[in-house]
């Protein structure tokens, strides 16, 4: 294997432009022993070439189990995944895709330099390591051993690795957990960079604000299925949707509250004392069960924060699941 | 071969002093106690002398040691999310594991060649013949005992069960006739002990399966066949056990 992607396409896929991620109906059951946990429930995803994509969604939504199958690490239980219209373990092979996984997966009796050289001796064609060193921003750190840095210094090594292959799409599973608020935003400025220089990126988060800062695109994940995919600012102002404040009549209280819990554009009621808060994705139409149905008085209608949003959007898949 | 890969391994593992005493200094300690200072060491043996008997034991325990302690870390690395990242890498299982053999003999010669070399100084002697063909049998045999510690690290997924591993060592070796010359109901036992087959066949050139006792009393000798089929039979059931639960680990995954 030689590394000579851009003048000969592997297969004619590529060659016709195939995307840079194509998931299709992808599924993955992991037995356990009380019984079967679906982690992935039929993920469709299409990303282009060039497109920077968060999967955004909160802990056990699916997206380092998609992650893993769309690297070819995990086998998927149903669907298929194909990175480059080719399958995902063999893009890997080509450096055509790589990775900065979560956590774990470095030797910790290893310097910095000699792990970046000991993933470089895997590849034909490999970046140089002192250039990637460089671009990782670890020149200061190279000789140290692994178990001294810190987990923002580890977190850039892996990010050097992934850059070895000087690969078209880069994966990267919540690439800043464990980081201060320096180190985040030093890696995002070198991300920025690299995206810059035409690389596709997907990056899973659980963070709403960094999805917005740095994609154009937001896929949000929550129950192992895609709940809301578009442009980010198309996703922002769904997600930043409306919190929906009203004071209930004493009779019916509970029937009421039903009443808001089953409709469809109330992601999330609580109740204090006579006054009702709704988390709205259709702030309207949770405003109009209100005042009409339900004879509510002194409503307010506020917009949320991004923490709101976030509940909003990946809350409606939750109550969706547990009416099932 | 990745030898880059390769080198870092080994750099890695001069890196690690205890395993470079337990695997390197203590077995050749041992041989010089138990075998170069004993007055009974230039008795003649079989094909050699005693000491030559002794040499081959203490380097067939060094050699164990090394290979359970590389077989297990290759284990408990692949688990720790090494594997993960190695998998995101052109690298096949393979060639993996390809280093790691290599990376097993290379650490287990280290006890065999310093034994080898102070027992030549100090007295151990035999014809070519069975120094040669002792010495290969125990590095080749001891390649079989990384299964051991793969499947120790594969069960229980930390360093310190591969390093409880090596300690087993010790004791499987008092169980296997490697230490001490043992007879009775202890030796009847010790025959089917994974250790027995693999010191026996190593010692077969220079004893001709002539059994050694404690105090001179003849125990017999054992035909050929029967360390063999020892080392055979464990073997497959360390494979088997190694394939069930590398099979295990990716259910989990």
């Amino acid at each position: 294997m030689t590394h000579t992607r851009p003048t000969a396409p592997p297969s004619p896929a590529a060659a016709t432009g195939a995307p840079a991620v194509e998931l299709r109906g992808l599924t993955k059951t992991f037995a356990t022993r009380s019984g079967d946990v679906a982690a992935v429930r039929g993920v469709d995803l299409r990303i282009e070439t060039g497109e920077v994509v968060a999967v955004l969604g909160p802990n056990g939504a699916g997206k380092t189990t998609t992650i893993d199958m769309l690297l070819g690490l995990t086998s998927p239980t149903g669907g298929s995944a194909e990175v480059f219209g080719r399958p995902p373990r063999d893009a890997v092979r080509e450096g055509r895709v790589s990775a900065v996984l979560q956590t774990g997966g470095l030797l910790r009796d290893l310097t910095v330099r000699e792990t970046v050289r000991l993933i470089a001796s895997t590849y034909d064609a490999p970046a140089p390591v002192e250039d990637v060193i460089d671009r990782a921003g670890l020149g200061a750190v190279a000789s140290r051993m692994v178990s001294k840095c810190s987990g923002g210094e580890q977190q850039r090594l892996r990010f050097a690795l992934a850059l070895l292959p000087d690969p078209e799409l880069l994966v990267l599973d919540e690439p800043t957990a464990g980081m201060d608020v320096t180190a985040r935003r030093d890696f995002w400025r070198v991300m920025h960079a690299e995206a810059a220089r035409g690389r596709t990126v997907v990056f899973a988060t659980h963070y709403l604000e960094e999805a917005d800062d740095f994609a154009d695109r937001i896929v949000v994940v929550a129950q192992g299925r895609v709940v809301a995919d578009g442009p980010t600012a198309e996703i922002r102002s769904r997600a930043v949707g409306r919190t929906v404040h009203a004071t209930l009549p004493p009779t019916g209280r509970d029937d009421a509250v039903a009443t808001l819990r089953r409709l469809a554009g109330a992601a999330d009621v609580t109740v204090q004392g006579d006054r009702v808060r709704v988390v709205a994705t259709d702030s309207d139409a949770v405003a109009r069960t209100l005042l009409v149905e339900l004879d509510a008085h002194d409503l307010e209608i506020l917009t949320g924060s991004l923490d709101e949003a976030f509940v909003a959007l990946t809350g409606a898949a939750q109550t969706t699941e547990e009416g099932r | 071969m990745n030898t880059t890969y390769l080198g870092l391994e080994l750099r890695r593992f001069a890196r690690d002093r205890a395993s470079l005493f337990f695997i390197g200094v203590l077995p050749a300690f041992f041989y010089i106690i138990f075998g170069a200072t004993q007055a009974y060491g230039g008795s003649p043996l079989g094909n050699g002398n005693v000491a030559l008997y002794i040499l081959v034991s203490m380097a067939a325990y060094g050699a164990v040691t090394a290979t359970v302690g590389v077989g297990g870390m290759a284990a408990v690395e692949r688990m720790q999310g090494w594997g993960r990242q190695l998998g995101l890498t052109p690298l096949r299982d393979g060639g993996f594991v390809l280093v790691k053999i290599t990376l097993a003999v290379v650490v287990a010669l280290l006890p065999v060649t310093l034994i080898a070399a102070i027992g030549a100084l100090t007295g151990a002697e035999g014809t070519t013949v069975a120094w040669t063909l002792s010495l290969l049998a125990v590095a080749g045999g001891a390649c079989v005992f990384a299964l051991f510690g793969l499947c120790a690290g594969l069960a229980f997924r930390t360093e310190a069960a591969v390093s409880a591993a090596s300690g087993m060592v010790v004791v499987l070796a008092f169980l296997g006739n490697v230490f001490v010359p043992l007879s009775g109901t202890l030796l009847a036992i010790a025959k089917f002990t994974p250790l027995y087959g693999y010191v026996a066949l190593a010692r077969y050139p220079v004893t001709e399966g002539r059994l050694i006792s404690g105090d001179g009393a003849s125990l017999g000798s054992d035909p050929l066949w029967l360390p063999l089929l020892n080392l055979g039979v464990w073997s497959a059931v360390l494979a088997v056990a190694a394939v069930l639960l590398v099979r295990r680990g990716r259910e989990r995954q």
